[in-house]
């Protein structure tokens, strides 16, 4: 255990070692790093925003339930907790007819005049209800409202599907955008990193014979290129979770109407404490990930 | 210490660097390794520190045939076999000290036996005073002294040297030899390959001589003090 301990001193020092005597080379790797991270983070980041709006207009998803006129107040109440224990409902909300009115009159502007001549409310009760976020496809929506149809005392059942359909494709595409340029950039990176210490291998191949010479084993030599590889990433990561912030705290006032438009009217977040980490984190295993790619290559050599 | 039996070595189907050598070195024997270019002097040695594999034979050291050991076993072979060579093969960013201290570094002993230690074989070859310099800025036998230096800190009990003065002057040459020589007489092995016919009657030591890569004569040490 002690002796591990000094091993893994000697690994430290003998990495950040080789990080100083390369400066410019590791330098260029990890401002890489830090631009692909980046681009990575400032991509994320958008994503995060824009999932943040598309589950806001998620809420809206609802399921309007128009209920039979002159419905008895107990048969009501019975279908309150049918649809309350209905899977995939995550919230029942009666609205009275007289609720109803009053919601029509408040978005009807000009066409108010239409029910005026009535001398009765001609809208029904309903029951609006909003779905559990994994529910909000076409599909789910379509089972949820298949198992209310039939039901005594419910008139009409109204749900939007081309809306639903929009949402779950507007979230599929940004997903799969997300996922898509995040392979192309951490495919990137782990080259560029794997690049990098290919040349450091290279450049220090005698070392590593010498150290061969006197009984080092393919750990002993491999580590310090491994944490070195860790180092640049996790300089990197840091770096680009810099810029990151800078540019979204000093380009944030220039482009907040452009953001607007793009993630609604909500104040754009930043990262998390926890997605700033994983950012950092994902930086030191990229690195690591190149470093061994790296010497897996050497070796094979 | 060292028991070679039938050991043949080819790089290609026909091309022989060592053919059906045998022979067995004592503790604390000092032999050196003669014969001309292509020989097999530095074949045989490669063999010793696993450097290469022999295609046929055994090659027993420390109870085990080497020839057959399996890739994660040599390291720890290796830390009992120290190696001498020519180009010094010194890490030339690294200070004297340090250049000494790798070979207890990957043994994982602590820092202060690992500068202990190094100090102490530093000053044996005569260099303590420039232990914080780099190997650049020290003489070709200086360097070589370092060498040897590395390879002994681990008190190992074989030292094999490839023409450890080919790069340096007659005085400095005798320094270097003088030093594995005191090696042996602590108990370690030495084998040293070279061609300098000079220092072969000057020691008086055992001498196997060498030719396309077989053992062409194997001469006993003898008494050079009159």
């Amino acid at each position: 255990m002690i002796r591990l301990g000094y091993r893994l001193q000697y690994f430290v020092q003998t990495a950040w070692r080789g990080l100083r005597s390369s400066l410019l080379t590791s330098g260029v790797s990890v401002l890489t790093i830090a631009v692909a991270l980046g681009l990575m983070g400032g991509f994320g980041l958008l994503v995060l925003n824009m999932q943040g709006l598309l589950d806001r207009f998620g809420e809206d998803l609802q399921v309007s339930v128009y209920l039979e006129a002159d419905l008895s107040k107990e048969r009501t109440q019975e279908l309150d907790a049918t649809l309350k224990s209905v899977e995939g409902v995550r919230h029942v909300e009666y609205i009275s007819p007289e609720q109803a009115l009053q919601h029509f009159l408040s978005v009807a502007g000009t066409h108010a005049g239409l029910i005026e001549g009535l001398d009765h409310n001609p809208l029904p009760a309903s029951f609006v209800l909003t779905l559990a976020p994994e529910k909000r496809t076409k599909q789910d929506m379509a089972i949820v409202v298949e198992s209310l149809q039939g039901l005594p005392g419910i008139e009409d059942l109204v749900y939007g599907a081309d809306w639903i359909e929009g949402y779950t494709r507007a979230i599929g595409f940004v997903r799969w955008l997300a996922a898509g340029l995040g392979g192309v950039l951490v495919f990137a990176t782990v080259m560029i990193v794997a690049n990098t210490i290919r040349l450091a291998v290279y450049a220090r191949r005698d070392e590593i014979e010498i150290l061969s010479l006197v009984g080092a084993s393919r750990i002993f030599v491999s580590v310090p290129f491994l944490l070195e590889g860790m180092l640049q990433g996790l300089l990197g990561g840091l770096l680009a979770l810099a810029m990151l912030y800078a540019a979204f705290r000093l380009a944030l006032p220039e482009i907040a109407h452009g953001l607007q438009l793009l993630v609604g009217l909500a104040a754009p977040s930043f990262l998390s404490s926890g997605d700033m980490l994983l950012l950092v984190a994902c930086g030191a295993g990229l690195g690591c990930f190149g470093s061994l790619l790296a010497l897996i290559g050497g070796y094979r050599h | 210490m060292i028991r070679m039996y039938g050991v043949s070595m080819s790089y290609l189907a026909s091309t022989y660097a060592l053919r059906d050598v045998s022979l067995d070195v004592g503790k604390g024997e000092f032999v050196f390794l003669t014969g001309s270019s292509g020989a097999g002097k530095t074949t045989l040695l490669k063999l010793l520190f696993a450097a290469e594999r022999s295609t046929e034979g055994q090659i027993i050291i420390r109870g085990r045939n080497i020839a057959r050991m399996r890739g994660a076993a040599i390291p720890e072979l290796r830390r009992h076999v120290g190696v001498v060579f020519q180009d010094f093969k010194l890490l030339n960013r690294r200070t004297v000290e340090e250049n000494v201290s790798v070979a207890l570094q990957v043994r994982g002993e602590a820092p202060r036996i690992v500068r202990a230690k190094a100090f102490q074989m530093l000053k044996q070859v005569g260099l303590q005073n420039r232990r914080h310099d780099y190997p650049l800025s020290l003489s070709g036998g200086e360097q070589q002294r370092v060498a040897i230096a590395r390879a002994l800190v681990n008190d190992p009990e074989i030292l094999l040297s490839d023409e450890p003065t080919g790069n340096l002057d007659p005085d400095l040459t005798l320094e270097i030899m003088d030093l594995l020589v005191q090696a042996s007489t602590r108990g370690t092995t030495v084998l040293v390959a070279t061609h300098e016919h000079g220092l072969l009657s000057r020691y008086g030591k055992r001498v196997i001589h060498l030719e396309h890569g077989r053992i062409a004569r194997d001469v006993p040490a003898h008494d050079v003090s009159t």
